[in-house]
C-alpha cells in the first residue's frame, strides 16, 4: 500500500521562552536563556535551586471558564492553550470547520500531573514509626483521608490531558497518550504520523505537555545527580556539548502541532509549514541507568529515520540534538551522529534548544521540533548557548552562541528517553 | 479515503498471565472454567480505615520463580507493577517457544499499557519523618537537605511509567520500537492495536504487547478510593464485581499482567509457531458524549476492517467495569451496533476486578483460551438484569463457542476507547 504524506498545518507552544511559537523561536535566535531561580516552591536547600519555568502564565488570559480547571495540573493547563493555538493556526479550532472530527485524533507524549507534595509527605509522616523505619498504614490512611483531595489526585492520571483536549476541542478520532520519559512527545508525533500515513486518521493533534518542576521531580533528578548544580549562575548552567557541562536544567511547558494528510490539507487550503518525512524508533535494551557506550540504539534510530525519509546523510541541513547537557548524553549523541552520518557529521550544523529552554522532559521533543520548523521556514538556525570550552569527545559544529543563517531543506531531531527509548524525526520543506 | 488495510498479517503466538485467579495459563483457564473469583479482602496491607477493603489481589506473586539470578538482582529497582511486567513478559516469551538465536533483536519490540506507578511509602518515610511530623507542617528546607540523604539514589527510576516496557526490553533484548501507552483502563488494548500496526507496516516482526499494573499499594489505593466509585461490598468480596447487574455498586481494584506475543504471520509460519489467533480488526476512538456513541462508531470501524458481520462474532469481551454509569454507556454502544442480535457479552472483570493498565490484555487472553477450548465461561454475579443495560450478558452456564471471532472492548472514563477483533484458532495445545 502506498503511504500517504503527512504535513504540519498548525503549531502552538507555551514555554519558558514565550507563550507562543513566534516568541519561542525569536528568543532562541537571540540566544536568550529561560532559566532562573525556582519560584514554584522553596527549593533553597535542594542541591539545585533553579529551573526554566514558564513565566506569568495565567490560564484565564487564554480560555473561557478557566475556573473549571482549578484542580488541573500545569501540564494540562499548558496543553489546553498550546492546543488552542495550534488548532486555531490550522483553521480547525471551530467545530464548524469543514473537517470530519471523527477522523481527527489526538496523540500526546505527555507527562503525569504532580502530587500535592505537602499532603503526601505529611500523611506519610503521620504514619511514621521509629523515625520512619516503619510506616503504620492505618495512621497514614487516616491522615490521608482528611488531607488528600480526590479531584486533585485524579488530575495526576496521565490519560487526562489527552482526554480533556479531545473533549474540549471535539477531536473524536483515535486518542492516544504515551509516556516514554524524555522521548515521549517525539514518539507521539512519529506514531501519529504513522496513523495518518496508513489511514487510521486524517488529522492528528500531537505533541506533549509536562512540568516536573515540583519537589518530587527535583528530588528524583537531584538524587540521580542528573541536574546541573551551578546555583551561582543558573543561566550558564545548561551548556550542551561544552566540556564543563554538569547536568541538565529542568524546564516545563507544552508544544502542540496539527498533523494532516497532504491532500486533506490541500483541499481545505490549509497553511503547510513542513512535511514529516522520517521516523525512527528503537530501544537500547541495555540498562535503566545508562546508555550503551557504543550508542547502538541511537545510531540505528537515526539510520531508520533516514531510510524512512528516503534521504542520504548529506541531505540533512540541520540537526536539533537531544543535547541535554549531561556528560554522558552529549558524548554518546555526538558519537551516534558520527556513526550514523559518517564524515558528513562534521559538516552539519547541530544545536541544542535545551541550552536555552532547559529540558521539558515529555514535552521536550515537540517544542524542539517546532523551533526547528521555524528555522526551516525562516532560514536562521538557533544556537547552542553557553558553549565556551570545547570537549574533545564533542567535536562537531554545535552552532556556538550565535544563530546562523542557512537555508535548509531537511532537518533531523533526536529525542532519547531515560530507560532507553530513542526517537528520531526528519522534517522536510514542503515541495510538490 | 484510503482504507487502513495493513500489508502484513499479525498473529498471536504466545501468551503470558499473572492474575488473582492464576499465574499460569492452565490455572487461569481452570479458574475461569470453574467460575472461581479472585476477589478477596486485601492481605497485602491493612486498609481498615478505608471504605473499600477488597481487591483482586495476587496472593502468591513471587518473581524469583520466573527470573534467573542475574535478573533477580534488578528486582529491588522495580515497583510491584514493574515486577509483574517483566514476569508476565517472560512467561509469554517462553510460551512462544522462540529459538532466540534466530530472533533479530532489532525487529523485536515492546508496547505496553502503563499508568502512574506509586512510590512505596518506605522509600520516603525516613525523609518524611525528618521534614514533617504530627505537629509540624512539612519543611521543604529540611527535606531538600537532610531529607534527600535518606532516599535511595535511584528512587525515581523505580516508578517511571515506562519502566515495565524498559525492563522487559532489557531482559528480553528487544531493541525494536518500545512504547508505553498511558490511556488508563484502555491502555493495554490500545497498546495491542499499536503493536499490531507496527508489525503490519513492517517495522518489526515480533512485538510483546499488553501490560502490567497494580493498584495494591498504600498510595495508589487511597488515591483511587478518593476519585473512583469503588464497591464497598466488603462482606462478600467475590460478589462485589458484578458488571451489568442491576445491583452493582462500583468497581473493584486489582492487579495483574497480560502479555501477548504478536508476530508477523510469515515469520511465525517459518518457525513453525503455534498460532493462537490473528488480529483482523482494530480501531481507536473517543466517546466524547460519554453516551456510548463514540464507542459504537469505534466498534463499527473495527468490524469494517475485519470485514465481518455481527453474526460472525462468537462473543463480545466487554470492558464491563461494574460501575453504575460506565456499564450503561458500554451497553448502549453494544446495543447500537448489534441491535436485536443477541451476541453473548462476557465480562472477565467479574473474576479479578479492574487490573488497570493490564486489564484488557488479561481479559483478552481469557477469550483466546475460551475459543481454543471451545467453551465460554460465565460472567460472575450477573443475577438481576438492569433494564438500562439491554444486552445479552452471558451468565448462567458455560456455552460452547460457535463462531471464530471475538470482539474486545475497552474505554477510559474520559472516553478514550478501542475495539479489537481477533480470529481465534481452535486447539487446546498451549
Amino acid at each position: 500500500m502506498t503511504r500517504r504524506r503527512v504535513v504540519i498545518t498548525g503549531m502552538g507552544a507555551i514555554t519558558p521562552l514565550g507563550h507562543n511559537v513566534h516568541d519561542l523561536y525569536q528568543n532562541q535566535i537571540e540566544g536568550k536563556s529561560g532559566v532562573g531561580p525556582i519560584t514554584h516552591f522553596d527549593s533553597s536547600r535542594f542541591p539545585t535551586t533553579f529551573a526554566a519555568e514558564v513565566k506569568n502564565f495565567d490560564l484565564a488570559q487564554y480560555i473561557r471558564n478557566a475556573e473549571c480547571w482549578k484542580h488541573a495540573g500545569l501540564n494540562t493547563r499548558f496543553a489546553l492553550v498550546a492546543a488552542q493555538q495550534a488548532l486555531a493556526d490550522a483553521g480547525v479550532l471551530e467545530p464548524s470547520a469543514a473537517v470530519d472530527r471523527t477522523r481527527f485524533g489526538v496523540y500526546l507524549g505527555s507527562g503525569e500531573g504532580s502530587h500535592n507534595f505537602r499532603h503526601l509527605i505529611e500523611s506519610i509522616a503521620a504514619g511514621c514509626v521509629d523515625q520512619g523505619n516503619r510506616v503504620d498504614y492505618v495512621a497514614y490512611f487516616r491522615r490521608g483521608l482528611t488531607t488528600f483531595v480526590g479531584e486533585g489526585e485524579y488530575q495526576l492520571e496521565p490519560h487526562t490531558t489527552a482526554g480533556y483536549l479531545a473533549a474540549t476541542y471535539e477531536l473524536l478520532g483515535p486518542n492516544y497518550s504515551c509516556l516514554t520519559a524524555c522521548a515521549a512527545s517525539s514518539q507521539a508525533i512519529g506514531e501519529a504520523t504513522e496513523m495518518i500515513r496508513h489511514g487510521d486518521a486524517d488529522l492528528m493533534l500531537s505533541g506533549g505537555a509536562h512540568s516536573m518542576i515540583h519537589p518530587f521531580g527535583l528530588t528524583g533528578f537531584n538524587l540521580l545527580t542528573a541536574l546541573s548544580t551551578r546555583n551561582d549562575a543558573p543561566q550558564k548552567a545548561s551548556r550542551p556539548f561544552d566540556k564543563t557541562r554538569d547536568g541538565f536544567v529542568l524546564g516545563e511547558g507544552a508544544g502542540m502541532i496539527v498533523l494532516e494528510e497532504l491532500e486533506h490539507a490541500r483541499r481545505r487550503k490549509a497553511p503547510i509549514y513542513a512535511e514529516i518525512t522520517g521516523y525512527g524508533t528503537t530501544a537500547d535494551a541495555y540498562r535503566v541507568t545508562d546508555t550503551p557506550p557504543d550508542g547502538r540504539g541511537a545510531i540505528i534510530c537515526i539510520r531508520q529515520a533516514l531510510k524512512d525519509a528516503r534521504l542520504k546523510p548529506d541531505d540533512i541541513g540541520y540537526i536539533n540534538a537531544h543535547g541535554t547537557s549531561t556528560q554522558v548524553n552529549d558524548r554518546t549523541e555526538t558519537y551516534a551522529i558520527k556513526q550514523a552520518l559518517g564524515e558528513y557529521a562534521y559538516q552539519v550544523p547541530i544545536s541544542s534548544s535545551k541550552s536555552m529552554l532547559g529540558h521539558l522532559i515529555a514535552a521536550a521533543g515537540v517544542v524542539e521540533l517546532i523551533t526547528s520548523v521555524m528555522a526551516l521556514r525562516r532560514g536562521v538556525l538557533p544556537p547552542t548557548i553557553n558553549y565556551e570550552f570545547p570537549d574533545p569527545d564533542c567535536d562537531l559544529d554545535y552552532i556556538p552562541n550565535q544563530a546562523r543563517e542557512k537555508r535548509i531543506q531537511h532537518f533531523l531531531s533526536n529525542s532519547f528517553g531515560f530507560g532507553g527509548q530513542n526517537v528520531t524525526l526528519i522534517v522536510s520543506r514542503f515541495a510538490e | 479515503m484510503t482504507s487502513p488495510v495493513p500489508d502484513r498479517r499479525t498473529v498471536v503466538t504466545g501468551l503470558g498471565v499473572c492474575s488473582p485467579i492464576g499465574s499460569e495459563l492452565t490455572a487461569f483457564w481452570e479458574a475461569l472454567r470453574a467460575g472461581r473469583s479472585g476477589i478477596r479482602r486485601i492481605s497485602l496491607m491493612d486498609v481498615s480505615p478505608l471504605p473499600c477493603q477488597i481487591a483482586g489481589e495476587i496472593t502468591d506473586f513471587d518473581p524469583r520463580k520466573t527470573l534467573d539470578k542475574k535478573q533477580q538482582r534488578s528486582l529491588r529497582m522495580m515497583a510491584r507493577t514493574v515486577q509483574l511486567g517483566v514476569v508476565t513478559a517472560a512467561k509469554a516469551v517462553e510460551n512462544a517457544r522462540f529459538d532466540r538465536n534466530r530472533l533479530d533483536p532489532e525487529r523485536f519490540g515492546v508496547v505496553f499499557g502503563a499508568g502512574m506507578i506509586s512510590t512505596e511509602l518506605e522509600d520516603l518515610s525516613r525523609a518524611s519523618a525528618l521534614a514533617a511530623s504530627e505537629k509540624s507542617e512539612l519543611d521543604l528546607r529540611i527535606w531538600g537537605e537532610a531529607g534527600l540523604r535518606e532516599i535511595p539514589p535511584l528512587w525515581m527510576l523505580k516508578y517511571l511509567p515506562n519502566m515495565p516496557a524498559c525492563h522487559v526490553s532489557i531482559f528480553q533484548d528487544a531493541r525494536g520500537p518500545n512504547n508505553s501507552i498511558t490511556v488508563s483502563e484502555a491502555a493495554s488494548l490500545l497498546a495491542i492495536g499499536e503493536a499490531h500496526r507496527t508489525i503490519a507496516r513492517g517495522l518489526a516482526d515480533v512485538m510483546l504487547a499488553g501490560g502490567a499494573d497494580s493498584k495494591l499499594d498504600p498510595l495508589a489505593f487511597i488515591r483511587h478510593t478518593l476519585f473512583q466509585k469503588l464497591s464497598t461490598r466488603n462482606d462478600a468480596p467475590e460478589k462485589a464485581c458484578r458488571p451489568f447487574d442491576r445491583h452493582r455498586d462500583g468497581l473493584v481494584l486489582g492487579e495483574g499482567g497480560g502479555v501477548l506475543v504478536l508476530e508477523d504471520y510469515e515469520h511465525a509460519q517459518a518457525r513453525g509457531a503455534t498460532i493462537y489467533a490473528e488480529v483482523v480488526g482494530f480501531a481507536a476512538g473517543f466517546d466524547a458524549a460519554k453516551d456510548g456513541s463514540g464507542l459504537a462508531r469505534t466498534i463499527q470501524r473495527a468490524l469494517a476492517e475485519a470485514q465481518i458481520g455481527p453474526e460472525q462474532i462468537d462473543h463480545i469481551n466487554a470492558h464491563g467495569l461494574s460501575s453504575p454509569e460506565d456499564d450503561i454507556r458500554e451497553a448502549r454502544a453494544i446495543a447500537t451496533v448489534f441491535g436485536n442480535l443477541p451476541v453473548p457479552v462476557w465480562a472477565a472483570k467479574s473474576y479479578f476486578g479492574n487490573a488497570g493498565a493490564s486489564g484488557s490484555s488479561l481479559e483478552l487472553i481469557g477469550s483466546i483460551l475460551a475459543l481454543r477450548h471451545g467453551e465460554l465461561p460465565v460472567t460472575l454475579n450477573y443475577e438481576t438484569p438492569d433494564p438500562a443495560c439491554p444486552i445479552a450478558v452471558h451468565a448462567n452456564e458455560k456455552r460452547p463457542t460457535t463462531q471464530p471471532y471475538v470482539l474486545k472492548l475497552a474505554f477510559s472514563d474520559l472516553g478514550q476507547c478501542g475495539a479489537l477483533v481477533l480470529r481465534i484458532e481452535r486447539g487446546a495445545n498451549q
